[in-house]
């Protein structure tokens, strides 16, 4: 899923050496392939064919044979309620999405380019830090930050701030899930930070740009597949996530994620119909990332 | 694949928590019978004669229960958990389930499980002290007779509030309407269809099992009415709400609140005047059970009036067994939490599964509710 800025090598490029045998020139690439390659098809290929094909029978219940009839269940999936629920999965996704990248970009920016060279590891550390613990306790912390008498508000209160009400709304989910995400942007934009050629920000200063034009005209093209990146990979992380919109969304907090749970766990299971939403989401997914690697590399063409 | 062991070093966990078993399950619902049929359920291993796999609450054991078994029969009990019963269900359909020789349903996973054949039915000459239990539990409506489940633990659905805020404390569901402004945002409510439709249908004098869909669609009516002032709909998060003091009154399960009442004093539990849904956990032994004798040896353990009196104060549930009553402490007896007085008890039903159409048609409702 990398966005390579590089032209792809040519396919026809002469071998270094032309005289190796068959045999020693696939052996590397099936060794170096063949076990991440195998797991691919395995856990990943062979279940979504799976799921694709269960998403075919219409009211499938445990204990029936698969025998794949028609798009019934896809065809469910476009009720407007069900609409709904995808679309505010969306909505959770791309606010998620916006913020991390609004909040992360500074930060990867000052670890990449301002802060002291030997404390950079230590920063991103730092950063990474959260990620240690489980994002079901990330979510269970910002409860307590985020509730009526919690850390919050006593924090507000004693500088003699109003409290606020933020939790069991949606700005809650934004908060406890861009939380949960940031760590992932910071690291892509780093990265992609490090590379910068700082020889092009000097230049563009000595030119006479603004530093509002060095950074625009600069900073972001250059780094426009590390904010591809990072924001693809909080976009989908977060599309499927339903810890934190469950326990900070409050009562209209029901996301597609959920939706598929129950049609797995809840009490009116549904597997074909959860296995036609999981594979719309699927594709949600796959379009953006094709969208994304088409753009995001065309950008940055010179 | 042999589960792994659990201990349990906290007991104080709820008793339907959902969130921390579905990472889990997600990755157990790979579909097992290849032979395509969707979710097999089968005996996948062969476990020694000397070895118990146990699927059960969390919160249902713990280690010195095990350990007592143990001594006891010389069988070495393991057990595992799961959050929901339809998590277990799945599991045991995915083909996970087959080292399992003792399971806990509840009442209506129990019709289920026997309906679609996954239970032994028990042979009673090999169980001792059935005839201990309060006759009401020897005769359920979800099992007559008890003869695939032995019931093990009953709790009831209600209220707890905090008594130092609501002053006159509520008596019945209506509470909640009628103080909408003063609970605003400061009440949740089960993340349950069956439960929480289910108690408005009640307080609307309908059936907690209702299949009139006028019915069911007033009670969404209704629960819209409440929406606004509820904060969550939630079956876990509560218990820290309610004890700092962030929520006023909480829909739960009477065995929780009997947990969460000794941490802060002003809360009391009630259960509503018109009626509630009574539950109860049970032992079963699925169809696929690697080692029946030793589920029997444990049900035979579990019905002794010792340790059924021993784990209802420990691990903080009703037991249904008179014997083990008779032998609790009196703060116990007279724990209303746990043992409410009877008259609430009358109006009071269990859930009986209502079939798919009708239980979508709850489910419908539900996420309209969740989504709109």
């Amino acid at each position: 899923m990398s966005v390579s800025t590089k032209p792809p090598l040519s396919p026809n490029s002469p071998p270094d050496s032309g005289k190796t045998p068959l045999g020693q020139q696939w052996l590397g690439p099936v060794a170096l392939l063949g076990p991440a390659g195998l797991w691919l098809v395995v856990l990943l290929v062979l279940p979504t064919l799976v799921i694709f094909e269960i998403s075919l029978v219409p009211d499938i219940v445990p204990g029936m044979k698969v025998i794949p009839s028609g798009l019934d269940n896809y065809l469910l999936a476009f009720d407007p309620l069900y609409i709904k629920v995808i679309f505010r999965s969306l909505f959770f996704a791309l606010g998620t999405t916006a913020l991390c990248l609004l909040l992360g970009f500074p930060v990867a920016y000052w670890i990449a380019i301002l802060a002291p060279s030997r404390w950079r590891n230590l920063l991103l550390m730092g950063f990474v830090l959260p990620l240690w613990t489980s994002s079901l306790l990330r979510a269970y912390a910002w409860v307590t930050i985020l509730r009526p008498t919690g850390v919050l508000n006593t924090v507000l209160g004693s500088i003699g701030l109003p409290g606020l009400e933020l939790i069991d709304r949606p700005s809650a989910v934004l908060i406890g899930m861009s939380y949960d995400f940031l760590p992932y942007m910071v690291l892509i934009l780093y990265s992609s930070l490090e590379k910068l050629d700082r020889q092009l920000l000097e230049a563009s200063a000595d030119l006479g740009a603004t530093p509002l034009e060095t950074f625009w005209k600069i900073t972001v093209p250059q780094t426009a597949p590390g904010i591809a990146a990072g924001s693809l990979l909080v976009f989908i992380s977060s599309l499927g996530d339903f810890v934190d919109p469950e326990l900070l969304g409050g009562t209209s907090s029901g996301t597609v994620a959920r939706l598929i749970y129950n049609q797995f766990l809840g009490q009116s299971p549904n597997w074909g119909f959860g296995s036609a939403l999981s594979t719309i989401l699927i594709l949600v997914v796959s379009v953006s990332i094709a969208l994304l690697l088409k753009y995001g590399d065309r950008d940055t063409q010179p | 694949m042999p589960p792994t062991q659990l201990h349990f070093d906290r007991p104080n966990l709820s008793r339907r928590r959902f969130l921390q078993g579905t990472a889990a399950v997600l990755s157990g619902l790979a579909l097992s019978g290849c032979g395509w049929t969707l979710a097999d359920v089968r005996t996948t291993v062969k476990t020694a004669a000397d070895v118990l796999y146990i699927y059960t609450w969390a919160g249902y054991t713990d280690r010195d229960l095990l350990d007592r078994f143990t001594a006891e029969t010389g069988i070495r009990a393991i057990a595992d958990v799961f959050s929901s019963n339809e998590e277990m269900l799945a599991k045991l359909q995915a083909g996970a389930g087959g080292a399992y020789s003792i399971i806990y349903p509840s009442d209506y996973m129990v019709i289920k499980m026997r309906d679609r054949n996954l239970l032994t039915e028990l042979d009673r000459s090999k169980i001792v002290g059935l005839d201990r239990l309060y006759d009401r539990f020897q005769n359920p409506e979800y099992d007559p007779g008890d003869r695939y489940s032995v019931p093990l633990s009953w709790g009831t659905t209600g209220l707890i509030y905090n008594s130092k805020v609501l002053d006159p404390p509520p008596k019945d569901w209506d509470y909640l309407w009628e103080n909408q402004e003063a609970l605003y945002k400061r009440m949740t409510l089960l993340n349950d269809p069956r439960e929480t439709i289910g108690a408005v249908l009640r307080m609307l004098g309908y059936s907690y099992n209702t299949k009139d869909p006028k019915a069911i669609e007033r009670a969404y009516e209704k629960l819209l009415e409440l929406k606004p002032a509820i904060a969550s709909f939630d079956s876990d998060a509560w218990r820290s709400r309610i004890i700092t003091g962030d929520l006023t009154v909480a829909m739960c399960y009477s065995s929780d609140a009997n947990e969460v009442i000794p941490e802060n004093e002003d809360l009391r539990y009630v259960l509503p005047k018109s009626g509630s849904s009574l539950w109860m956990d049970t032992l079963v032994i699925p169809a696929s059970a690697p080692n029946p004798d030793a589920a029997y040896a444990w049900i035979n353990f579990m019905l002794q009036p010792e340790v059924a009196a021993e784990i209802c104060q420990r691990l903080s549930f009703a037991t249904p067994n008179e014997a083990a009553f008779e032998l609790l402490p009196s703060e116990v007896q007279n724990n209303v939490t746990l043992f409410p007085p009877n008259p609430a008890l009358q109006n009071s039903e269990s859930l009986i599964p209502l079939g798919e159409n009708v239980t979508s048609i709850y489910d419908r409702y539900w996420t309209r509710l969740t989504s709109g």
